[in-house]
């Protein structure tokens, strides 16, 4: 990512805008996130955030946040910052703010999917980020449609795990409305950086689907929740892209290791049968080929 | 300026002179009209806040909240099932302790469906933690959204107002109603800088989780407040009454210093209730009416005061608490307890069921007669 124009010495020395000592897990990549997106759009942001792990970042009499944060409740992120911009935009202070949604991937696919799609369809100027970790994770790890294919939850025990592919909200949001729309992983700090930095100059709503890794949700080390988003990543599990005017780019070219390779570390497709584990390499491999062979449109996710 | 509007175009033109900023909305019958005259003169450039139409009600409370937590002056206004999908963020507003408006238009709630007005839909508000004000005219309406910023916005109370008034009875009738000139409203009604907000150049956490203990505190300042506004509201409503000579109780007694029975209630039919009295009177029968204006919060003194020498009541609830009764009826015991009144609940109005002058009459005639308290439904 030669071309992101970012010294990592030099941000170093700049205040963080959310400090360390939060109440977030050991390895959690979602307020990884948080931190990734301060990097790259500065202290001139409002972030709203919607019911979820990060909402314990700030716990009363504790802040970690050095920006105005709001949390309101799970099914409105889009909807209170569509009234923060009209809040700014009445008071003529929208300019040179970028009001940034931080949610879940549960208050983003399922409950807040109204409210999001309300948002990309009035062309609001949010920056809409979901840290999307698979799962209900604050509530003990449920199922949500974000949640990958016999994947381990809560509500989707082995031996089958959950028995539904998960939704592709960067395209439902690209279909929507959303002027930009983009898939990140955390383990690509950079690509994001990047992304966020291009997001900030976009007239229009922009969604960003951010793979945040859990520690206690995938059953991975705190140590290895990075390795595990990389694995997924290169796997094909996770492709990097991003779509502009209904054209995609592909932001990483993925090394297509063994999708074993990337389960393998993550408790949570531990029970995986050898029939599964074929199941969701074909899977890849045809949504990957059809990207790639310019049928994103058409391609169902694994 | 004198004209003749519905009680939806009072709300607008409250809304209008409030010079309220952001206005964010859905549309429901029978509060529509309130949007479309908005909308419409956002169009031609007669109102100049912010106008959105949400998704959903939910989303509409939803930008509320964002909107006025910016410090901007917001409102909106809804009905029925909408005020139900708005309910989750009612306490979230006013536990965020930020000001605004919402005008509900009461329509009864599904099922069966229904489009004419009783009080269930606002009634179920009463424990989210914002003032409450129940109009009887569309005059009453366009005076208490002006009044209602300017209790809101009170740096010492900071929460949310609802104004109430009844679906099709003020939404869709016109009366004659004054909307005073732009600078008397200006001068009534600054707009102060709300010290907790969303400012990028003075970052603050809001809305953020609170445990144990702490959370008690928090409940306990909310109703502290709501305690405390009561002196706001009688000022402010003071105030209005020397600009405008419009004079506002938190409770409407009508001619009830002398009388042996008192009907109390909420809404616009207690205008059709007056007449009765006003009939009853005439007969030489000591009748009187209470008129609840201020729900939330509660004037239970002041209602202790104004009715412990009555000795017969006839509490009416157009509003149904299955399988506990009228909701007023027990609101009015409680400020009663320990009285000697005879005190009957009366279940009338349902779904714009029709109610005439004759029913009051029938009513206080029964109350009256009544020895001991007694529950019942008038259909």
């Amino acid at each position: 990512m030669a071309d992101v124009d970012f010294n990592i010495k030099e941000e170093m020395k700049k205040p963080h805008l959310i400090t360390g000592g939060t109440f977030a897990c050991a390895g959690c990549n979602p307020v990884l996130g948080i931190r990734l997106t301060l990097i790259a759009l500065g202290k001139n942001v409002i972030m709203v955030n919607a019911s979820g792990c990060m909402t314990l970042t700030a716990t009363w009499p504790f802040t970690p946040y050095r920006i105005p944060w709001v949390h309101g409740a799970i099914e409105n992120g889009g909807s209170v910052a569509a009234g923060i911009l009209m809040g700014l935009k009445a008071l003529k202070k929208d300019k040179g703010t970028h009001v940034v949604v931080y949610a879940g991937d549960g208050a983003t696919y399922d409950i807040g999917l109204q409210a999001l799609s309300g948002m990309v369809h009035r062309k609001e100027k949010i920056i809409y980020i979901c840290y999307n970790n698979c799962q209900f994770a604050n509530t003990g790890h449920q199922a949500s449609s974000a949640t990958e294919l016999y994947s381990r939850t809560t509500t989707t025990p082995p031996p089958i795990g959950n028995p539904l592919p998960r939704k592709n909200m960067a395209k439902m949001m690209a279909m929507g409305g959303a002027e930009y729309c983009a898939t990140a992983c955390t383990s690509f700090p950079f690509d994001f950086i990047k992304k966020l930095r291009k997001a900030a100059k976009v007239e229009g709503s922009v969604f960003i689907d951010l793979l945040s890794p859990c520690e206690p949700g995938w059953l991975v080390k705190p140590s290895e929740t990075l390795k595990a988003g990389k694995l997924m990543v290169e796997s094909g599990m996770w492709p990097l892209y991003e779509i502009e005017k209904k054209k995609i780019t592909i932001n990483h070219k993925p090394k297509m290791i063994p999708v074993r390779e990337a389960l393998k570390i993550q408790g949570r497709f531990k029970h995986l049968t050898e029939e599964q584990i074929v199941d969701i390499q074909e899977r890849v491999i045809k949504e990957w080929e059809m990207i790639t062979k310019g049928r994103f449109w058409e391609a169902e996710e694994y | 300026m004198i004209d003749i509007l519905d009680g939806n175009a009072c709300a607008a033109w409250g809304a209008r002179r409030a010079k309220a900023q952001c206005v964010p909305v859905f549309p429901i019958t029978p509060t529509t009209e309130i949007i479309e005259t908005i909308a419409a003169w956002k169009a031609k450039g007669d109102f100049k806040g912010e106008f959105v139409v949400l998704d959903s009600e939910h989303s509409a409370a939803s930008a509320c909240l964002g909107a006025s937590m910016t410090g901007a002056r917001t409102f909106t206004a809804t009905s029925s099932q909408g005020l139900l999908l708005m309910h989750e963020m009612l306490p979230i507003i006013s536990g965020c302790r930020t000001p605004m408006v919402l005008t509900t238009v009461s329509r009864c709630l599904s099922a069966p469906i229904g489009l004419w007005p009783d009080h269930n839909d606002t009634l179920a508000m009463r424990d989210a933690g914002w003032i409450m004000l129940i109009c009887e005219t569309n005059q009453e309406v366009f005076d208490s959204v002006v009044m209602g910023y300017k209790i809101s916005e009170n740096p010492k109370i900071l929460l949310p107002v609802i104004v109430n008034m009844d679906g099709f009875v003020h939404s869709y009738t016109r009366t004659e109603v004054d909307v005073p000139d732009q600078k008397m409203v200006d001068k009534f009604l600054p707009h102060p800088e709300l010290e907790v907000r969303l400012d990028v150049k003075k970052p603050m956490t809001l809305g953020i989780p609170a445990m144990g203990l702490d959370y008690m505190r928090y409940r306990a300042q909310l109703h502290r407040a709501m305690l405390d506004s009561f002196d706001v509201i009688d000022k402010v409503q003071k105030e209005w009454a020397k600009l405008t000579g419009r004079k506002y109780e938190f409770l409407d007694e009508y001619k009830t210093k002398d009388a042996k029975a008192v009907i109390v209630m909420i809404g616009a039919n207690s205008t059709i209730a007056r007449s009765a009295v006003d009939a009853m009177r005439k007969k030489g029968k000591k009748v009187g009416l209470l008129r609840i204006r201020l729900f939330r919060p509660f004037p239970e003194k002041q209602l202790r005061k104004a009715l412990e020498k009555i000795n017969n009541i006839a509490v009416i609830d157009q509003n149904i608490c299955p399988g506990m009764g009228g909701i007023l009826y027990p609101e009015v015991k409680m400020a009663l307890s320990g009285c000697k009144n005879v005190i009957c609940n009366y279940i009338q109005g349902l779904g714009g069921n029709f109610v005439s002058e004759k029913d009051y009459v029938d009513i206080l005639d029964d109350v009256m007669k009544a020895k001991a308290d007694d529950r019942k439904w008038q259909m």
